[in-house]
């Protein structure tokens, strides 16, 4: 008893800066010392206040949360930690981020078994804001907190997390494993699709499949199947592997989703009475993967790209021989697909709707407004930014020891020219 | 001191390109023997003419003297034939003074003026200062008149500074213009070519940014009540501010935007294709440093 008192009064003492690293040892020492004194945490966390305390708050916290909890007790923990998520001090925690990931963890735990993953949202987004030293660092929160959005269905609330280009990953820093990598891209791109952006959707599943891998993993298969779906939605077609792809991967993805692949090949043929019939026998593996809703969706896009592919073909065309071209039931059917296809923006054309003939247009944009200007005028600059990161990535690599070395190494097969120490190349940088 | 006479002096740039001529050819004549020290810098004489009519004085053109420094004469029988010749090509135009080169007036320069004085009755003087200063912003050209003050009871003739503005007839302009381009002999080539005319349009527009920055904190102090009120002051200002836009018709606004949309795509696309270059270049660094499998033999061709 004394002791766990004595801790608090050291933590409550040494929580000033200075003394940030002697607490920090302090604390791990007595990681076992908190574990036999379990039930009298609770009044020593009460002691303890989060915002200025952090550290100690978060020891204290992650033994209470070790173990299966009472349902009361889990509430009590979910209340106490979402306030410390929300006012820890940053720096006080990043000495500890094995520790801040497993509180985050048993956050997202306990919210699941409340059934209420609402309530971990707002905590978890916190949490990955105070963890990162800049917005371009990715944390292992970010998978827990898009599976929480995902859950609760509250994908907006995700959109400022997602949208932040991730350029850094600092395993020190955040306490990143691969697996929490591969998460946050099978979750990213549910929840672009959720969003019904499935260019970006493509992309997340993208980077979870040409992730560098020796062995290939449960979280790459399924986010290769919906890579599938998704690219025959987007592009028509399933892009082959870029070349970056790990070689285990290459070799062995395409035979665990025999399924999918076939449908592909099915879509490819462009008959929808081919495709319908497809999903509809394989109706049980779809569903087993909860991808039965992206089929029929997949379905809906070869309708729209039939139609897309008949712009090519005629200026106008009366709404019976659309339908008859599309395998749609009827004319009204086919009126219904056009106008949804207008308004969002698939296609450009005019009803007349006293003889029923669609008259495909051309797209309208003039590039002639103040919009486009600013619109464009946001797209430099993001191009220019792009542009500083990749110079700074590229003088990292060229200073890198082992391309010097390889350089070096390949110097005596050149010509003559090369009579430098360290070699030169011609760039000419714009 | 300044001028009395109430004369308003318009200067035409081609003078002034004729003194700066004439000075420059005089010094790499002087400088060309390497074997002495550069002399000081030599003085050149000419005469300015102009027409003048009324309390206007404009001066058009400008020919060479040829002045004995030694003997402090002026070759009389060179500028009577060459008044002539001019006068025979612009009847208009009268020799209206002289002009020279150096930082300031001397005392010699009002013997030469008192001489010129047969000529018209009243020369005016064309100072140019050949010296080069970055900081000055202003041209280094005064012009004097001569005017009769009476100093420690002496009437003599004195030089005081007058005021002058600068005219440009539109082909003077041009030729201006392309005198003050003059190209690099060497690399001559497009890139060069745009980065000069970029390069000079960004410092005019520099220039003019910071004259409006001055104008608008004048205006702010006085709105703050820090300088007095000056009418006519604000009434220039306020016909500077009216003079843009020029145009501001709605189709204007259209082919403008148009236009400067179509600036920015080609922005964009020079963007994009920079940023793949950098891509590139990276990726094959890359791909050399760290790839196993890859490797490529020999030398790569960087871009």
């Amino acid at each position: 008893m004394d002791s766990l008192d004595a801790l608090v009064a050291q933590v409550q003492g040494f929580s000033g800066t200075d003394d940030l690293l002697h607490l920090f040892s302090l604390l791990k020492q007595s990681d076992e010392l908190l574990h036999n004194h379990a039930p009298r945490l609770q009044y020593a966390l009460s002691s303890l206040d989060p915002a200025k305390h952090s550290l100690g708050y978060l020891y204290l916290l992650e033994v209470q949360s070790s173990g299966t909890l009472s349902q009361e007790q889990s509430e009590n923990f979910l209340a106490l930690a979402s306030t410390f998520l929300n006012v820890c001090i940053a720096e006080q925690i990043c000495l500890a981020p094995e520790k801040f990931n497993m509180v985050c963890r048993r956050v997202k735990e306990q919210a699941l078994q409340l059934q209420e993953p609402l309530r971990a949202i707002l905590p978890l987004q916190a949490a990955i804001r105070k963890l990162q030293p800049s917005s371009e660092f990715l944390t292992a929160m970010h998978a827990d907190f898009l599976q929480m959005c995902l859950l609760a269905k509250c994908y907006k609330a995700s959109l400022s997390v997602l949208e932040d280009d991730i350029f850094e990953i600092d395993q020190k820093r955040t306490g990143l494993v691969p697996r929490d990598f591969l998460l946050y891209c099978y979750y990213g791109g549910m929840i672009h699709i959720g969003l019904k952006q499935f260019g970006k959707a493509l992309e997340f599943f993208q980077h979870a499949i040409t992730a560098p891998a020796t062995v290939l993993n449960a979280i790459t298969i399924a986010a290769y199947k919906k890579f599938v779906l998704v690219s025959l939605i987007q592009l028509g077609q399933v892009p082959l592997f870029p070349k970056y792809t790990p070689p285990v991967v290459q070799r062995n993805l395409k035979s665990c989703v025999q399924d999918y692949v076939d449908l592909a090949t099915s879509y490819v043929t462009r008959n929808i009475a081919d495709v319908k019939g497809y999903i509809t026998t394989h109706e049980d593996a779809f569903k087993s993967d909860n991808n039965l809703g992206l089929a029929r969706q997949v379905i809906a896009s070869l309708y729209k790209r039939n139609i897309q592919r008949l712009t090519q073909t005629y200026l106008t065309l009366s709404l019976q021989d659309i339908a008859d071209n599309v395998q749609l039931d009827g004319p009204k059917e086919a009126e219904l697909h056009i106008l949804q296809m207008i308004q969002d923006g698939e296609i450009f054309a005019r009803i007349n709707q006293k003889d029923g003939m669609v008259s495909f247009q051309e797209d309208p944009e003039q590039y002639n407004t103040s919009a486009m200007t600013m619109r464009l005028n946001l797209e430099i600059h993001n191009i220019v930014r792009l542009a500083k990161k990749l110079t700074s990535v590229d003088e990292q690599v060229s200073c890198d020891q082992v391309y010097l070395s390889k350089i070096g190494r390949d110097r005596p097969r050149y010509e003559t020219e090369d009579f430098d120490i360290v070699p030169q190349k011609m760039y000419t940088n714009l | 001191m300044s001028s009395s006479s109430g004369l308003t002096f318009k200067l035409h740039p081609l003078v002034i390109l004729n003194i700066s001529d004439h000075y420059t050819r005089i010094k790499a004549q002087q400088s060309g023997s390497a074997s002495r020290p550069l002399p000081p810098a030599p003085r050149v004489y000419g005469c300015v003419l102009g027409v003048q009519t009324g309390r206007t004085v404009e001066i058009f053109n400008s020919f060479e003297l040829h002045y004995d420094a030694t003997q402090n004469v002026l070759d009389r029988a060179f500028l009577e034939s060459k008044q002539e010749q001019y006068k025979k090509v612009f009847p208009k135009y009268d020799v209206l003074g002289w002009y020279s080169t150096g930082s300031d007036i001397q005392d010699s320069d009002i013997l030469i003026h008192k001489a010129l004085t047969d000529i018209n009755e009243s020369p005016v003087y064309l100072l140019l200062n050949p010296t080069i200063n970055h900081a000055q912003k202003d041209l280094p050209i005064s012009i004097f008149e001569s005017e009769l003050h009476v100093i420690e009871g002496v009437p003599s003739l004195i030089f005081v500074n007058a005021s002058y503005t600068i005219e440009t007839v539109e082909a003077e302009r041009i030729s201006v213009d392309h005198v003050a381009h003059i190209k690099p002999s060497d690399g001559s080539s497009a890139a060069t070519q745009l980065a000069a005319h970029l390069t000079g349009m960004h410092s005019a527009i520099k220039m003019l940014n910071s004259r409006i920055r001055v104008l608008h904190h004048h205006l702010v102090s006085i709105q703050k009540g820090e300088a007095p009120y000056e009418h006519s002051l604000l009434r220039q200002v306020s016909s500077l501010v009216r003079r843009l836009p020029a145009i501001d018709s709605s189709r204007f606004q259209d082919d403008f935007v148009m236009e400067y949309n179509d600036t920015l795509l080609m922005t964009y696309l020079a963007t994009i294709t920079k940023c793949s270059s950098t891509m590139n270049e990276l990726v094959d660094k890359f791909n050399t440093a760290y790839d196993k499998q890859n490797r490529r033999p020999g030398r790569s061709t960087f871009i």
